[in-house]
């Protein structure tokens, strides 16, 4: 979801310089401005003074501007505490069976999918973090692995011991998973 | 396993923890087709453009209305309004700054359009929500250790790419050929261990120490 709002807007941002700094560029440089473009030639200034005060004297003009100025002002604002906040599950919803529900701590969950993966065969190390809503987790497994070990069966192992274990024991349905692996940097030697 | 599938959905049995037999390595494995490459947030220039974004409106916006409330506009603003005022378009500051703010957009419309993560390869998924990327630098440690283990071989270098594992190989004794033969059959193998969606197609250079090529 964040992906997709930050990717938006910084096409729109990096679209407005582009065609801003684009077309000052070209028609600087001497190529003919079309009769509707805010520019007509390379003698032309940026922004002129009657440019500037056109709608100064009508009454919408000043609070137009304000307006629009604070909205993305509380915009920039909006965006830039949802990308530095980290998103992190502190609860997730474990359905009893008997119409009650129990709340179990986010970094617990976290906990024992990270200690399991991280007990695994050429798990040297593990990360986990939950994301997405309390009835719906998401985890990320972030791992380490150990020398002379095949990733995929290390993936293998992971999704069938310890997602599955933590699936289980929270009675999830699903719990999607991402996982990244990196492995233990070594020097090279013989196996033999 | 079918245990513990048997208890999915339902919480009235306590989870099977202790039951957990080791399973030999992957079998069967969940057939989704090719995966697609990981998205990366794009936190980092998020983050910049919405403080430069922050920073540039709220100034306007708090000088603006500072001058409504019949304040002295800040001398910056008088300044800026002069300089677009009497700059003409082939002054060549004008032109600096406008292919700086092109070159600018373009960088942030790629960075838009782009996946980035180019260092994460996707896996092939163990389950239909499982999705797994393995780093390059992971893939070439994992290639390189396999390919030492061939007689002959005396250090190895591996270039993973996206598409294409370069593996360059020294071996101190043995015929470059059988080593090569040995080199492609492990690193065959190796690569399907890895299990990537798109496995890399791979070439192998072996040659004797102390030359170059």
């Amino acid at each position: 979801m964040l992906r997709i709002v930050n990717r938006v807007l910084i096409g729109i941002v990096g679209l407005v310089l582009l065609v801003v700094g684009g077309s000052v560029l070209a028609i600087g440089l001497g190529a003919p401005a079309p009769s509707w473009w805010i520019h007509n030639g390379r003698h032309d200034v940026l922004l002129s003074n009657a440019e500037r005060t056109k709608w100064q004297d009508h009454g919408w003009w000043w609070p137009t501007v304000i307006a629009a100025l604070a909205v993305l002002v509380l915009l920039a604002l909006w965006w830039l505490t949802a990308v530095l906040r980290r998103r992190r599950l502190t609860e997730v919803l474990v359905d009893t069976g008997d119409g009650e529900g129990a709340l179990l701590r986010g970094r617990a969950l976290e906990g024992v999918l990270a200690s399991e993966a991280g007990e695994l065969d050429g798990v040297a190390q593990a990360h986990a973090h939950l994301t997405g809503t309390r009835t719906a987790p998401e985890a990320r497994v972030h791992l380490l692995l150990e020398p002379h070990v095949d990733p995929s069966t290390a993936l293998h192992h992971l999704a069938v011991q310890a997602l599955t274990h933590a699936r289980n024991s929270a009675g999830l349905e699903k719990m999607p998973a991402e996982v990244r692996m990196k492995a233990v940097k070594h020097r090279q030697e013989r196996v033999s | 396993m079918s245990e513990l599938q048997g208890s999915e959905g339902t919480t009235q049995r306590l989870p099977v923890i202790e039951k957990a037999e080791y399973e030999p390595p992957p079998v069967q494995e969940f057939e989704g087709g090719r995966e697609g490459r990981f998205w990366s947030a794009r936190r980092v220039p998020a983050a910049v453009v919405a403080v430069l974004l922050l920073a540039v409106t709220g100034t306007f916006l708090y000088d603006i209305a500072a001058v409504r409330a019949h304040r002295p506009a800040m001398a910056w603003r008088r300044e800026l309004a002069h300089q677009l005022a009497t700059r003409p378009l082939d002054d060549t500051w004008v032109l600096v700054g406008a292919g700086v703010a092109a070159v600018l957009g373009l960088w942030l419309l790629l960075l838009a359009a782009t996946p980035g993560l180019r260092a994460v390869l996707p896996m092939r998924r163990p389950e239909a929500d499982v999705r797994a990327g393995l780093h390059r630098e992971a893939a070439a440690l994992a290639l390189r250790d396999r390919a030492m283990e061939v007689a002959g071989v005396q250090s190895v270098r591996v270039r993973m790419g996206r598409a294409r594992a370069d593996v360059r190989a020294v071996a101190h004794f043995r015929e470059l050929g059988d080593v090569r033969a040995d080199l492609n059959e492990i690193l065959d193998e190796a690569i399907r261990g890895l299990g990537l969606s798109r496995p890399p197609s791979l070439s192998v250079h072996v040659r004797r120490p102390g030359r170059k090529g």
